[in-house]
């Protein structure tokens, strides 16, 4: 069948690296990362808004992916899961979700991770409270979010301890 | 050599005994450990490779077109309107694939009436998301075009709906499978000891009318399936989000007419199952179809708007009680009715008894009972069928159970904890077989009730609530005791009910240069199989966990089994890896012996290292024992690759335990918060704990779920209402407390290393304490929960602050 929608040429820049793609205007971000970036991390629960599971960062802002077309993010900053360890490092947020058990199947767990980043970036000491409210835009079926609530407050911590001046404890 | 159980981590409930002899497996020093979970890194950075996240050359893209009408036969479907049709389209349809035999359930049960259900519909329709026809383009977007194209093609004869099982048995109705003559596929009673005596001797008899609602699993990650054909090795890869790899070898296999040693099926991650990737979907059968067809690959990726449309649904039941009590609460005897509401087709592997009958069998739970009548039915209606999900028939009978419970208490005005201890099983009356044959392996009733108890502070408890209840707040407390039926083997599924035959192995191999691989049939979709089966392994070797490596999920290296599902991979599983490491470290044994001049009775392995017991100098490595045991012909035995095969089918088991809910009610807006969930959890022998307790927080999150947010919603026209996450609600973050787990520990006597399986009990437990903290906090106005979710509409009539017609 002819394709009714024509494609364009667009420049995206994933974490630090910058790709050529031709796309149809309809495309979503979530999309374009995953097939023809190749970075399939970001990943596709709901691709109506709700679940958060596709969460990049944009700009630094958490946006979800199924909700904004490729050809919106020409230009912008995008990070994906991909870009968090390096080396074979995982980063303090990765980290803290290892140690605290905060993911089973983990298919929410880029967006989670994201969101974490998003999220601390605003508000580097949240209470419980505000970690929950925080994570409200991702679902997760397996953990019931106890778990996932120790790891953003142990990433938090860890942060905190890493800043320069920071006392060990 | 030490061989122990573990011993009981807190109150060990009295007269378990410990398992015999020969059940024991080391525990030396990994098993019972939180260790963190190997697996985690390639979760964490965007590694790990779920079936949308594959890519095959020259792949193209499947989308379903599905009916519109919840009933109708299929007049026509007008392939002409799409153009490039067999160039860059194709369309299949249930023509197409009629010599592909229908599923059908595979349960041996005599009365159940049989509805086969072809991979694509050839005539008739059965719910709104049945399939009508697929479309294969190159692109995703070009098929989904094309797909809204053809599906405004398709031609139907609109028949009337069946939306509920009332509708189902009125006289006249239209019917579902008109050769059956009947809706309603399978209805029969069993009775158990003397009812009517004992209604006849009974004080009080109180009754129940329960609707248990439809609701299912939502994993996060929807179905999906890659198929790739090599016509000239006459070769088929399936790729599959399924929880039984092997199983769903087999059926392909069968179903499309190909040798089995020609079909490979491949779970790779799968983003969460909780029974409903069990079943063989009738699309696991039609993308593999197509790829043989076409002679490419062909991938189909559910969407969840599809998903919550097409994938099977669960836990709908029609519950009525009658049950005999004497004026101190002593349950006597129950005639119950177990209704299920089966969709469209009684689905292949259980059929539609998965919920009432396993409702039934296990309604006894913790409680003694004289007598018991059971009558399970269900019916076809025009809805997505019934199929598994986490606590299969379990949560509806527990939820009506411990709501009766209250109830009872409440009319009698005994306390709810009272109640529920002049009835439970005392653990030195296990072994115990309920009225209903199910034998009770061991456990801690009383125990688990009463730490639960003491955790939340009882008596503090209802002191703050009669105070603030002056001021017009309103707090409940509910309790929920379990029973959890676990080990899903031959045995498992015969007193379930539903009897079904079972096959599982596990492979140990020691490697020439001393690491191990673990190659196991039970296909791990979250629960840390690599994690937990490599701390079995290495707890049998010796050795760390470090040097293990757990494979699973792929036809080709695994050995055959059923996978994972029904709370059986711990049992299963860890029983058959502990098995085939014991074999194999006799295999080592022997060598290291032939190496140090030794017996091997006097060798002891430690962090990989063999030396002679009491003289610690007199050693080797695994390393350069299992370099000698391949290839020095001097020391080696005749059969020399380190290796064993392992099966078990083993005896139920049955975890318990007790969730107790804390929430408070707004009378103004029928909101329920929940301030505190505590969850007691008795499964024996425990590998991990960590994933034992993360088992038990999301199992919950997911019965709180169905307890006051989730519910599948089916207009009287049969059209679904909850299409979309915004409909269909999932409990997030800000709906759920942090989670408090206990553990006891009753190992069970009949399973090897007294290992019982777990991780449905909080799905099973938490329904039930949900209602019964709403229950308790509005026992101002009388309320009596009659169904579920508890969503604030329905609380407003349990207030009477509303009419019926209002919500």
């Amino acid at each position: 069948m002819m394709s009714t929608h024509p494609k364009h040429p667009i420049g995206l820049t994933v974490n630090g690296e910058t790709h050529d793609v031709l796309v149809e205007p309809r495309r979503t971000l979530a999309d374009v990362l995953r097939e023809e970036v190749g970075l399939t991390g970001t990943k596709l629960g709901c691709e109506h808004g709700v679940c958060g599971a596709c969460t990049v960062l944009l700009d630094g802002s958490a946006v979800r992916a199924c909700l904004v077309f490729a050809v919106q993010a020409e230009g912008a900053e995008i990070a994906t899961v991909e870009g968090l360890a390096e080396e074979g490092t995982l980063d303090h947020v990765q980290q803290a979700f290892t140690d605290n058990h905060g993911l089973q199947c983990g298919f929410c767990t880029a967006g989670m991770v994201m969101t974490t980043h998003a999220m601390l970036a605003e508000n580097p000491d949240p209470t419980d409270d505000e970690i929950r409210v925080g994570l409200n835009g991702n679902l997760c079926r397996c953990t019931g979010y106890t778990n996932i609530v120790r790891s953003v407050s142990a990433a938090a911590a860890s942060a905190k301890a890493a800043q320069p001046g920071a006392r060990a404890s | 050599m030490t061989e122990t159980l573990p011993a009981p981590t807190a109150a060990p409930a009295a007269g378990n005994g410990l398992a015999a002899e020969h059940l024991r497996i080391r525990t030396d020093k990994w098993i019972g450990k939180r260790t963190k979970r190997v697996e985690d890194p390639r979760f964490l950075t965007g590694n790990a490779r779920y079936v949308a996240d594959l890519v095959r050359p020259r792949m193209l893209h499947a989308v379903y077109v599905r009916s519109p009408h919840p009933h109708a036969r299929i007049v026509s479907v007008d392939t002409s309107v799409l153009p490039g049709l067999g160039t860059s389209v194709w369309v299949f349809t249930g023509k197409d694939l009629a010599d592909v035999p229908p599923l059908i359930d595979h349960v041996a049960l005599d009365h159940l009436l049989r509805t086969p259900q072809n991979v694509i519909a050839v005539d008739k329709v059965r719910f709104v998301g049945d399939a009508v026809a697929v479309v294969v383009a190159a692109d995703r977007y070009a098929a989904e075009d094309a797909a809204e194209e053809l599906g405004a093609a398709v031609e139907y004869e609109v028949l009337p709906p069946i939306p509920n099982v009332t509708a189902a048995n009125a006289p006249g109705a239209a019917l579902l499978f008109e050769d059956l003559g009947t809706n309603e596929i399978y209805r029969q009673t069993e009775r158990h000891g003397d009812s009517d005596a004992a209604f006849a001797a009974a004080d009080h008899v109180f009754e129940i009318a329960f609707h248990h609602n439809r609701y299912g699993a939502a994993p996060m990650e929807t179905r999906g399936v890659l198929a790739d054909y090599e016509r000239h090795d006459k070769q088929l890869t399936v790729w599959s989000s399924t929880q039984m790899p092997h199983f769903l070898r087999s059926i392909i296999a069968g179903q499309l007419g190909l040798p089995e040693h020609r079909v490979r099926v491949i779970a790779p991650e799968v983003g969460g199952g909780f029974g409903q990737k069990m079943c063989t979907s009738p699309e696991e059968i039609v993308i593999p179809f197509i790829a043989v067809a076409l002679g490419r690959p062909v991938k189909w990726i559910e969407d969840r708007h599809e998903h919550l449309l097409a994938a099977t649904q669960a836990k709908e039941e029609h519950i009525t009680l009658e049950v005999a009590v004497t004026n101190e609460g002593k349950l006597l005897a129950v005639r119950g009715e177990f209704v299920g509401d089966g969709g469209g087709y009684s689905f292949n592997t259980e059929s539609a008894l998965i919920e009432p009958a396993l409702a039934a069998k296990s309604f006894p739970g913790p409680y003694r009972l004289d007598a018991y009548d059971e009558t399970v039915a269900a019916s076809l209606t025009n809805k997505s069928p019934v199929a598994a999900y986490r606590g299969v028939g379990w949560t509806a009978a527990n939820t009506v159970r411990e709501i009766v419970v209250d109830e009872i208490a409440r009319g009698l005005g005994i306390d709810p904890v009272e109640i529920r201890h002049r009835n439970m099983l005392h653990a030195d009356e296990l072994p115990y077989r309920s009225i209903t044959e199910q034998l009770y392996d061991s456990g801690s009733y009383h125990e688990s009730l009463d730490l639960a108890i003491e955790t939340v502070d009882y008596a503090a408890f209802r002191a703050r609530q009669a105070e603030l209840r002056e001021q017009g707040r309103y707090l409940g407390l509910g309790i929920s005791s379990y029973v959890e039926q676990t080990a899903w083997g031959s045995d498992s599924s015969a007193q379930a009910g539903t009897p079904l035959p079972s096959h599982d192995n596990s492979t140990v191999t020691v490697d020439p240069s001393g690491t191990v691989t673990v190659a196991v049939s039970t296909s791990c979709h979250g629960q840390g199989h690599e994690t937990a089966y490599a701390q079995i392994a290495a707890d049998g070797l010796g050795v760390g966990i470090g040097d293990v490596k757990v494979i699973y999920g792929d036809t080709e290296s695994a050995p055959y089994g059923l996978g994972t599902y029904a709370s059986r991979s711990a049992v299963i599983g860890g029983a058959t890896v502990a098995r085939a490491a014991a074999d194999v470290r006799e295999q080592i044994l022997k060598v290291a012996a032939n190496m140090l001049e030794a017996n091997p009775e006097d060798l002891t392995i430690d962090d990989s290292v063999i030396s002679v017991t009491g003289a610690p100098g007199v050693s080797k490595t695994m390393a350069e024992v299992a370099y000698a045991a391949y290839w020095d012909s001097e020391v080696r035995s005749d059969e020399p690759l380190l290796t064993a095969t392992r099966f078990y089918d083993p005896p139920a088991t049955y975890a318990n335990g007790c969730v107790v809910v804390l929430c408070e009610v707004d009378a103004g807006t029928g909101s329920v918060t929940l301030d505190r969930i505590v969850a007691i959890e008795d499964c024996g022998t425990v590998i991990n704990p960590m994933i034992v307790e993360a088992q038990v927080h999301g199992a919950i999150t997911q019965g709180v779920g169905g307890a006051l947010f989730e519910q599948f919603v089916y207009g009287d026209d049969g059209q679904p209402q909850t299409t979309t996450y915004m409909d269909y609600l999932v409990p997030t973050s800000t709906d759920i407390p942090p989670i408090e787990v206990l553990s006891l520990c009753s190992p069970s006597p009949f399973s090897i290393g007294g290992i019982k399986g777990m991780g449905e009990g909080g799905q099973i437990a938490a329904p039930a304490a949900v209602a019964n903290a709403v229950a308790d906090a509005l026992a101002p106005f009388g309320a009596k929960v009659r169904e579920l979710p508890l969503a604030p509409d329905y609380v407003l009539r349990l207030i009477g602050a509303i009419g019926a017609d209002e919500s």
